[in-house]
């Protein structure tokens, strides 16, 4: 881990030297457990501020859009992915970027380990090795990583390297996703009752904050469709029926373009699990177009091409 | 009329179930491991065992989607009533929220204008708080002159002192509750100081602060200073901050219509939104982040002291646990009071 | 329309929109018109320049304001009088279904076709199917707006 950081903050006071980057954006601590912050780093001697932990957790593509700066950013799969969707959209200016890709990029779910502390506060948590050791009052627990890992890394393996520019950390082992959408498969053996109720009781937790939206690299919009007024898609008002509309409407403004990067569900304060939705059209679309966002920058959106023999039995 | 009263723990079901009959009970609830205040017909649904609810109680007073009227055709307009006219007890309150009660009251039960909506509920409803005893780790309340132990916006204070609950009748509103409460007794002495200790020793915990001496002054100064890009970098501009916050209190009003009937509904809407001061013409005051962000500081912690005297932040930490990229007040603050001075342009 | 809610199923006559586009299917409905086909007077006609014209918004919203059922129809893929409408329109619809019923909105309450402006007959035929499948499954609860 110390080996991935000591590199981010060489290659960051390179970059920043020569003149290569005017910003380099990475992670910094904030002395607080489990937490890390994006960092905006413009001058070489503020590079040892950069860090490298398992609770880097932010999609950092997030703050690429509208920017004008050469900029190096440090990218975990998925959020290379974000970076690559960005590019194919022509949000980012490729020759402005380098993407320092970092292989190693397991991200620990907080709540999950928040899960073991009996509702304590968390005072201090230490990594060692594979092992992560949490404390609370009268509570300390040795927990082994791979067990506290977000599903949206666990459920996406892939090798972005081609796409980076720089990469640091060994090759990820890319072992196939077993069935990622195993939840989402079990859900629609449900009877429509059942999946209403389930994403009726979901999506009431919703205070409408958008953090999902804001959260999320590929939302960039800068007159989102819920804050238009005429036509007035969504309401203001917390109404369910018009919160399900709204995740109902941007889960499909992610058709074809969604990397699974969980940026949403680690923004949303309820836990809401959002992935139930982005994931159920993500497999729609792989397995109807046969397209996977955030591959190759070259291929055409799903939702922007059509082949002539696209699935329409539904059509009458 | 005993302002001090006490009751074993085993009996507070009892008294909640019997409250709950007279009065609508608000109380702490667990739902998916999220505490939050719920109307509770039974005791046993209730938990005291918590830090703080996720969201605060402002929503009671100050719902995040009311409506003011309604209008049609037929009717013309009419507005909506409550259908449920019992009082309402808010159980286990922490002190932090109540004071934020307090703080909204400057607002919405001002010199110049009283919210008729917010008042109706406010003075109907009853509010008992619950000592912390354990304060969380993201928790800087004494820094704001209040603690775990202040009963400013209480009408009753409740302390857990083990077994037993101490209540404390703080106006004549919680001496009235009070002396209906069944399956209570007097405290003595001994209950009294351990009541007392264990709030001096939750204070002592409490480890974060912020300085607020000259922070509003210091604010001023600050108008044009390029402190703001860097506070304001990393922030994504949704409205957790705002909306879990107990003081933050901006609204937007809007008609909710068709054909020929409608309703006017009050939303809570965000400063930190984008387009929170879009003006029709298109222009945007606070185009940026950095001037939303200047602005949520500059309202909470400048023209709130310069309108009311005291600063509309409670220190309750909900902003920094649940905002997505971890910003921090305490951080923010400290930034500010050791940021230099910008001569104003 | 509070009070089609409450009559029984056989009285329920739903209402569903149609979002028809001009080139097509709208100009099939009018020759069902003119041949005297007869087909159910529940249906709203929305008329659309290209199937590709419209947005999953519509179909959501027609189920927020109190229709019971929507149905969407266009060219025949080849035949879009703006040459592609149909065939970006037809990926968006096969998500969108798959969404709608994924969240439990029922299957049968959203229908897709293909009608050209020739196909009088096919046009009352699902018209027919059309209605028929909706006022079997009743008065639209989900999603509705109170």
């Amino acid at each position: 881990m110390s080996d991935i950081q000591q590199q981010i903050q060489e290659h960051a006071k390179k970059l920043l030297s020569d003149k290569t980057v005017d910003l380099f954006i990475g992670y910094k601590d904030i002395n607080e457990p489990m937490l890390t912050e994006p960092a905006f780093i413009r001058d070489a001697k503020d590079a040892d501020q950069l860090i490298w932990n398992p609770f880097c957790e932010h999609n950092l593509a997030k703050y690429l859009v509208g920017r004008n700066e050469k900029i190096a950013i440090v990218a975990k799969t998925n959020d290379v992915r974000s970076i690559v969707v960005l590019i194919n959209e022509q949000q980012v200016i490729r020759e402005n970027l380098t993407i320092i890709g970092v292989n190693c990029d397991d991200v620990i779910d907080r709540k999950k380990v928040e899960a073991e502390m009996d509702g304590k506060d968390i005072t201090s948590a230490q990594i060692k090795d594979d092992k992560l050791i949490v404390k609370a009052e009268k509570i300390s627990k040795t927990l082994k990583i791979k067990n506290y890992l977000h599903d949206s890394c666990l459920d996406n393996k892939r090798d972005m390297s081609e796409i980076c520019d720089i990469i640091i950390g060994e090759k990820s082992s890319c072992k196939t996703e077993e069935d990622k959408y195993a939840k989402i498969r079990e859900l629609e053996q449900k009877t429509p009752e059942e999946r209403w109720e389930y994403f009726k009781k979901e999506l009431s937790k919703c205070i409408r904050c958008y953090a999902c939206r804001n959260a999320c690299p590929l939302c960039y919009c800068k007159s989102c469709f819920v804050d238009q007024k005429f036509p007035n898609w969504v309401g203001q008002t917390t109404d369910l029926s018009d919160t399900m509309c709204f995740h109902i409407m941007r889960a499909l403004h992610t058709a074809g373009r969604c990397v699974d990067c969980g940026a949403c569900v680690r923004a949303c304060p309820n836990g809401i699990d959002l992935r139930m939705l982005t994931g159920k059209i993500e497999k729609d679309v792989k397995e109807l177009f046969g397209a996977e966002a955030g591959l190759n920058p070259e291929t055409d959106n799903p939702m922007t091409s059509y082949k002539e023999d696209d699935p329409e039995d539904f059509i009458k | 009329m005993k302002k001090l009263k006490m009751i074993n723990k085993k009996d507070i079901t009892k008294l909640l179930d019997e409250l709950a009959k007279n009065y609508r009970l608000l109380a702490p609830v667990e739902k998916d491991g999220i505490v939050n205040f719920t109307e509770v017909q039974n005791g046993q649904d209730i938990t005291l065992d918590f830090y703080n609810s996720k969201e605060p109680l402002k929503k009671l007073f100050f719902p995040q989607s009311e409506t003011l009227y309604c209008y049609s055709k037929e009717q013309g307009r009419t507005v909506p009533e409550e259908q449920d006219k019992r009082r309402k007890i808010v159980f286990g309150l922490r002190p932090c929220d109540a004071k934020a009660a307090v703080l909204l009251d400057n607002v919405f039960d001002g010199a110049d204008f009283k919210d008729p909506y917010y008042l109706e509920k406010r003075e109907n409803t009853i509010i008992c708080s619950l000592a912390c005893n354990e304060p969380q780790t993201s928790c800087f309340c004494t820094s704001l002159g209040l603690g775990p132990g202040d009963k400013d916006g209480s009408d009753i204070f409740i302390v857990d002192i083990g077994d037993k609950y101490l209540f404390e009748a703080v106006t004549q509103k919680g001496q009235k509750l009070l002396d209906e409460m069944t399956g209570t007794y007097e405290p003595e002495d001994k209950d009294i100081k351990k009541a007392q200790t264990l709030i001096t020793e939750s204070e002592n915990k409490i480890k974060k602060q912020i300085e607020t001496a000259c922070l509003s002054e210091k604010l001023d100064e600050l108008a044009d200073s390029p402190i703001w890009d860097e506070l304001a970098e990393k922030c994504i501009g949704c409205g957790i901050c705002t909306y879990l916050c107990p003081t933050c209190h901006c609204f937007a009003i809007v008609d909710e219509a068709s054909d020929c009937k409608g309703c006017r509904v009050r939303n809570w809407d965000s400063c930190m939104f984008g387009n929170f001061t879009l003006e029709a013409s298109g222009h945007n005051p606070r185009p940026t982040g950095k001037e939303r962000m200047r602005q949520r500081i500059m309202h909470k912690f400048n023209y709130f002291v310069k309108n009311f005297d005291a600063n509309a932040c409670v220190g309750c930490g909900r902003c920094f646990r649940n905002c997505p990229v971890h910003n921090d007040l305490i951080k923010v603050i400290e930034k500010i009071n050791n940021a230099k001075s910008e001569p104003k342009k | 329309m509070s009070d089609d809610k409450e009559k029984t199923k056989e009285e329920f006559e739903p209402k569903i929109i149609a979002f028809l586009c001009s080139w097509c299917s709208y100009a099939g409905a009018d020759l069902a018109g003119v041949s005297r086909l007869q087909y159910s007077a529940n249906i709203k006609i929305v008329k659309v320049p290209c199937s590709g014209r419209i947005n999953p918004f519509y179909i959501l919203k027609s189920l927020q304001q109190g229709a019971d059922g929507v149905w969407v129809s266009g060219c025949h893929p080849g035949d879009c009088h703006y040459l592609t409408g149909n065939y970006f329109a037809r990926r968006r619809f096969t998500i969108l279904k798959r969404l709608l019923e994924y969240i439990g909105i029922e299957e049968g309450r959203v229908h897709f076709s293909w009608v050209s402006a020739g196909e009088g007959q096919k046009f009352a035929e699902v018209a027919r199917e059309v209605a028929e499948s909706i006022k079997k499954l009743g008065p639209a609860k989900r999603l509705v707006k109170k």
